[in-house]
């Protein structure tokens, strides 16, 4: 099957443009589902540039998220002067800025880490990024710091934190397409499948690394800008949260590890079944999320996606010999 | 100069303690390569069945260990004959993952039974303390500290001089020339998952007599068997000693002179540290698969 190298894309804005039609026709409640969604969805993205594409599995992303929105939230509250849209722009450029700076000077050395190491000591990092924010008072992460509003007096909040989401989750999904078929991409799959071999046949693999990781920091922490604006006040608790740092791989597990699509099919699933279905039984998340990491492992590695490919491959191999 | 001696002795009772919460852990990585994140569960659930028999039956709750270990042996035997040999051949983050959506599970279950609220055991003896040279020394935590020595010790004599310890030992040296020696490997997972499971309740005993825990705490006993294990190196009780007793004075002294809420500050540094410098741990045996 062959596609044109524009489906994709278009595709991707298609889909972002009939979901942004949702809070004109969707119950406010499901405005709020569809805002977590959409936020999931970003956050999976960016996680699986380094996590799927190149099989680095990180069990710490929750930093970026907590060290973007407390960077913005610092030099915001110092220029709360400025208007709404000027300031968000702010908050990106200083929390971005501060994700690039501190996941480039951990790379070099974390990223000599394989595998489960690598997934560990980013737990590590994200641990030690929350202590030192809750614990030093310049950064105010225990006393928590405030977020100035930023939608239109006319417009619901949730609305226009949906619309914010779903258009840096697009823009998210495009630089994902673009990683995924160009030369970087294609190295990145070839860390995956064999660092040491990739690194014999010239595949410039720490500088690619390097790279997918900064990338991957610095998009998670931009999604963490608007979190915290969304949330409007944070603490050290309510941005580095070990949940999320494990929801990331579960997004990627359940849609499909190292696809394109997977992360968001997974996002999309998971905060469906936890929010919707079992929005009653709270007592019961934990439980549902540990069941499903159990069924997903043994039953079906592969994800949604995995499945969906294997029916298809097994309904050729069925239609292969009648012909 | 004697709250330095104060605090390395206090780090030394720790130290012990972690030892035998990380042995288990240690084991199962040396011998399954498995990382084992419910192993904190583990813990907790030994402390949990210490609390219940010893309130039931009113003995001390030093005396339900072997009853506790030979109730875990049977679960960890099962849980790796089940569940976790069907994933220890996949990726290594597969194994991991399971084990980690086992713990998920059994806190939440452990929160419906036993509440998400701080337990404690008192043992009769919970107030008496004793001196030796201006040092002071609760009783609690020397007897937990002399439980946790002998456990160890036995550990190394089960694995230095038994048939189950020369079986062990092979499969981790070489899992493939093992089997061709007859070992099954299979049964020898098992019974090495079994017998860390063993030991991680008796340290949950421990733990449970000198310190207050609840559900949510596994995800600490779990990161502390991991630095332990990064510090001391793999599969071996004396590598476990060294690092625990190493992270429990370091847990003391930045809690003594840095301030109270910083050793988890350090240990996790250390962990990072300790793992892009020395990833062979201190006495530098396995650990090299994470380059």
């Amino acid at each position: 099957m062959k596609r044109s190298p524009a489906l994709v894309p278009l595709l991707i804005v298609a889909a972002a443009l009939v979901l942004a039609l949702g809070p004109f026709v969707l119950p406010p409640f499901y405005v709020r589902v569809g805002q977590l969604m959409v936020y999931s969805a970003g956050l999976a993205v960016a996680w699986a540039i380094l996590g799927g594409f190149a099989g680095y599995a990180s069990f710490g992303h929750a930093a970026f998220i907590g060290v973007g929105a407390f960077a913005a939230g610092l030099v915001e509250n110092q220029f709360s002067a400025l208007a709404p849209g000027l300031l968000l722009a702010l908050g990106l450029a200083v929390g971005g800025g501060a994700c690039a700076v501190l996941s480039a000077a951990v790379a070099y050395p974390i990223l000599r880490l394989r595998g489960t190491f690598f997934s560990i000591a980013m737990l590590g990092v994200c641990h030690v990024c929350a202590e030192v924010n809750n614990n030093v008072d310049f950064f105010q992460g225990s006393m928590g710091i405030n977020f100035p509003p930023l939608a239109p007096a006319s417009m619901d909040p949730a609305d226009f934190f949906f619309w914010l989401y779903l258009a840096a989750g697009t823009i998210v999904m495009l630089i994902a397409w673009l990683i995924w078929r160009s030369r970087f991409g294609a190295g990145l799959l070839s860390i995956r499948e064999d660092e040491d071999t990739a690194r014999m046949l010239g595949v410039p693999t720490e500088r690619y690394k390097r790279l997918a990781f900064v990338i991957s920091a610095v998009l998670t922490g931009l999604l963490g800008v608007i979190y915290a604006h969304a949330l409007g006040y944070i603490t050290t608790d309510s941005v580095y949260r070990d949940d999320t740092n494990l929801n990331l791989i579960v997004f990627s597990l359940l849609g499909g590890m190292g696809t394109l699509f997977g992360p968001v099919i997974g996002a999309f699933l998971l905060v469906f079944i936890t929010q919707v279905i079992l929005g009653r039984l709270l007592d019961f998340h934990l439980f549902a999320t540990g069941l499903l990491l159990v069924l997903l492992v043994l039953g079906a590695p592969g994800g949604v996606l995995g499945v969906v490919r294997g029916w298809r491959v097994r309904r050729r191999a069925a239609t292969a010999p009648a012909e | 100069m004697s709250l330095v001696v104060q605090t390395l002795a206090d780090g030394l009772v720790l130290g012990g303690i972690y030892a035998l919460a990380a042995v288990g852990f240690s084991l199962i990585f040396g011998v399954l390569h498995v990382i084992n994140l419910s192993h904190g569960i583990l813990v907790l659930i030994g402390a949990y069945l210490a609390l219940v028999t010893s309130q039931a039956l009113g003995v001390d709750p030093l005396l339900t260990i072997p009853a506790v270990m030979a109730v875990l042996f049977g679960a960890g035997y099962a849980y790796q004959r089940l569940l976790i040999q069907r994933a220890v051949d996949r990726s290594p983050l597969g194994s991991m993952l399971l084990t980690f959506g086992v713990a998920l599970m059994l806190q939440n279950i452990m929160i419906w039974v036993f509440s998400p609220d701080m337990k404690s055991i008192t043992p009769s003896y919970a107030f008496a303390s004793f001196s030796v040279a201006g040092i002071t020394f609760d009783a609690v935590r020397v007897s937990a500290l002399a439980a946790s020595l002998v456990l160890l010790l036995c550990l190394a004599l089960l694995l230095k001089f038994s048939p189950l310890g020369r079986v062990i030992r092979a499969t981790a040296q070489q899992t493939l020339a093992a089997q061709l020696c007859g070992v099954n490997v299979k049964h020898v997972y098992a019974l090495t998952f079994a017998v860390s499971a063993a030991f991680a309740g008796a340290a949950g005993i421990v733990i449970g007599v000198i310190l207050p825990f609840s559900p949510a705490d596994e995800a600490l006993w779990t990161m502390n068997a991991f630095v332990v294990v990064v510090l001391g190196g793999v599969g071996s009780p004396a590598g476990a000693l060294l690092g625990g007793l190493l992270l429990g004075i370091v847990n003391t002294l930045t809690a003594q002179y840095v301030g109270p809420s910083f050793p988890n500050v350090t240990m996790f540094l250390l962990l990072v540290l300790l793992l892009l410098v020395r990833p062979n741990g201190l006495l530098g045996n396995a650990f090299s698969a994470s380059r």
